[in-house]
């Protein structure tokens, strides 16, 4: 613990050099902007400044990227509470009693809840990250190939079961970014597979272009086909934050303990993320609450409860992206793509090679924390003009900012080609409600379960039995199990109980 | 009975599809080593997982419609989105115009160069989306493809297209203007 607490004071150091400062501050700013616009998810701000890293050195990107994930579970509350319009899906269940505390009369005190919630979750997930990252690389050493097919078969169903939509359509859509992730020379053999003869499939379809294309250029068509036509907002309304009063605070103790945990533990299961926590926390609040009965009237519960785990999430989702080089939602994914393109492979040898660095991230996450809960405080007023835009012309330039990304990892016009592609194949999974993040985690974590799985089988003669009769694989494999046995189960459930509706009503 | 048949399209078309790569991933099996699983097995067992998947669901809509659209609507995260989406009209011209307009861009973005297929680009989906502010229009998409080039060539080193003939010498102008070597 005394060597951890020693590099953190370390990365706090590190991050006081010019370049690190500053990408933290511009990744608040520009992570709370993307976050109160709502034509701009998360996911995409990340993506989109991917492209902005490639020449600066790998400590600042992760910041610049990081510090924009942890504003961004943040930013989007302010819209959701005095607009009544989601900045992000993580910030709906703040609709329900965010906007009816505004509508109250109490704006201020529900963006202070906000506030406060925010930098619990924040520093929770901070301090989990710092706790947890260490015991857990150590732990991932002890990994085998068929433990690392295990964990990633269970993000791969986590993201199945807890990604919202029907589970066929979630299962259609990992298969597509599964066998998307296929296309290219094999790694064991050496084949061509799904090529076709065209030269430039022969290297595979980069999964970078695979997410901008399908977060951002097929959110643009979708709204495109809207028309743009969002209602115009009046921005320049009183946005003000009051801080709650430490009595008030006090009697909200669980709701913030369980909260926390929830968040942390989204955050830690591949697949699940800030959107899934923020729903989770506000459901088992409303199970377990003590005003379980006056949510959704514009209590406090109903907004300390999902903006917390919301935030909660980032740190959780940095341990296995740090500790076992797998990402477990859209924004880590680009996180680990930047890693990458820096030549730096996260896994759990980075805590020895890397230390500084990663210590340094840490800090950054600390310090963007606070960082963002004074910008909310201070500085959001101007920030939430950006509403004012016309949407045309910001999607405009969020289209351009998906086809200069794609260009700029490798100065291919090809790459704009996939893009074409995968912004109409994200237009048409909207279109048609089909999930798009499966598709994307298929891509990023196929050539990892691939690999593992074909490691596997040739290391233990062809025995799928070792999968289950090794202990932290067979454990690993027994909750992947459970995790995709619960939605078929609530299903049946559901199945079960709608006749019986239809003949009442009948 | 229309409205159910359209809603098995997609599923239909992607079990046709799986099933052709599914016999397609029979030309790399024959590279496999005596006593190991072949380059083929991976990708044949997600398609099949993908089939059945399809298989499943168009059995489930065919038997029990209500059920399926009960669930998607009942979905936490989409649920809402979704019912927005069909609540809202449709600009179904303003949708093909930008899919062309994105795809006349691409194809044009070797000749014009960055600068100028940029300009034209923003300004015209800008028009497309239904925006009427010239003005706006018209600087946003000029300050906004020179700002990219600035900081794209000048500060982030990625080398974007020049073009060719005449707009290769306008690009080349335009970077000697803003100092980018």
């Amino acid at each position: 613990m005394d060597e951890t607490l020693h590099q953190l004071g370390l990365g706090f150091l590190h991050l006081l050099t010019l370049p690190n400062a500053a990408s933290l501050g511009v990744g608040l700013v520009v992570g709370m902007l993307v976050a109160v616009l709502p034509g701009l998810t998360l996911v995409m701000g990340v993506v989109l400044a991917l492209p902005f890293t490639y020449g600066m050195s790998v400590t600042p990107s992760i910041i610049l990227l990081t510090a924009m994930y942890l504003s961004g579970t943040y930013g989007g509350a302010f819209t959701s509470i005095l607009f009544r319009i989601p900045g992000e899906p993580l910030d709906v269940p703040l609709l329900w009693d965010g906007y009816p505390m505004a509508r109250q009369g109490k704006p201020a005190q529900a963006l202070g809840w906000t506030l406060l919630a925010a930098l619990w979750g924040g520093l929770i997930t901070c301090v989990s990250a710092v706790v947890l990252a260490v015991p857990f690389a150590h732990f991932a050493l002890r990994f085998d190939s068929p433990e690392y097919f295990a964990v990633v078969l269970l993000g791969l169903s986590g993201v199945v079961a807890l990604g919202g939509a029907s589970m066929a359509k979630a299962l259609i859509s990992l298969c597509i970014g599964l066998l998307l992730a296929t296309v290219g020379v094999d790694d064991t053999y050496g084949v061509d597979r799904f090529t076709f003869g065209v030269p430039i499939l022969k290297d595979g379809i980069e999964y970078l272009t695979v997410m901008v294309g399908a977060y951002g250029l097929g959110e643009v068509l979708t709204r495109m086909e809207q028309g743009f036509a969002s209602p115009s907002i009046d921005a320049g309304k009183k946005v003000e934050t009051r801080l709650p009063r430490w009595r008030e605070i006090w009697p909200l103790r669980p709701t913030i303990a369980r909260s926390s945990l929830i968040g942390i533990l989204c955050g830690i299961v591949p697949g699940a993320g800030a959107t899934v926590g923020s729903f989770v926390a506000y459901g088992i609040e409303g199970q377990y609450g003590k005003r379980r009965a006056e949510l959704g009237t514009g209590i406090a519960e109903g907004i300390v409860a999902p903006q917390v785990a919301s935030t909660a999430t980032v740190g959780g989702h940095m341990v296995p992206l740090l500790a076992l080089g797998i990402p477990g939602s859209g924004a880590t994914a680009v996180i680990l793509g930047a890693f990458l393109l820096h030549g730096v492979q996260p896994g759990p040898q980075i805590f020895q090679t890397e230390a500084a660095m990663v210590y340094t991230i840490f800090a950054s996450m600390f310090a963007a924390v606070f960082g963002m809960c004074l910008l909310g405080y201070f500085a959001i007023k101007p920030l939430i003009r950006v509403l004012q835009l016309p949407e045309a012309v910001t999607s405009a330039f969020v289209a351009l900012f998906c086809f200069v990304g794609a260009y700029s990892a490798r100065n291919s016009l090809t790459d704009l080609w996939m893009i074409v592609i995968f912004g109409i194949v994200g237009y048409l999974f909207e279109r048609f409600r089909f999930p798009i993040a499966p598709m994307v985690l298929g891509c990023i974590l196929g050539p990892i379960a691939e690999t593992s799985f074909m490691t596997s089988m040739i290391a233990y003669q062809n025995d799928w039995t070792i999968f289950f009769t090794r202990p932290i694989s067979g454990t690993v494999m027994a909750l992947t199990v459970l995790a995709l046995l619960y939605p078929a189960m609530r299903y049946v459930r559901r199945s079960m109980r709608t006749p019986r509706t239809t003949v009442r009503h009948a | 009975m229309f409205g159910k048949l359209t809603s098995l399209a997609p599923y239909v078309a992607l079990c046709a599809a799986a099933a052709w790569l599914y016999r397609d991933a029979g030309a790399f099996a024959a590279a496999a080593r005596p006593g190991q699983l072949g380059p083929d097995f991976w990708p044949r067992a997600i398609l099949v997982l993908l089939i059945v998947v399809c298989v499943c669901e168009i059995v489930r809509r065919l038997l029990f419609e209500g059920t399926a659209r009960d669930e998607s609507a009942a979905s936490p995260t989409s649920g809402g989105a979704d019912a927005q989406v069909a609540s809202e009209d449709r600009f179904a011209w303003c949708l093909a115009g930008g899919i062309g307009l994105t795809i006349a861009y691409v194809l044009a973005l070797d000749w014009l160069g960055f600068f100028v297929a940029t300009a034209l680009y923003l300004a015209l989906f800008m028009a497309v989306g239904r925006y009427r502010r010239t003005r706006v229009i018209v600087s946003a998409s000029v300050l906004g493809s020179l700002a990219f080039v600035y900081v794209f060539m000048k500060i982030v080193y990625v080398s974007l297209p020049l073009g060719r003939g005449p707009f290769k010498a306008l690009s080349v102008w335009l970077l000697a203007l803003l100092g980018v070597r």
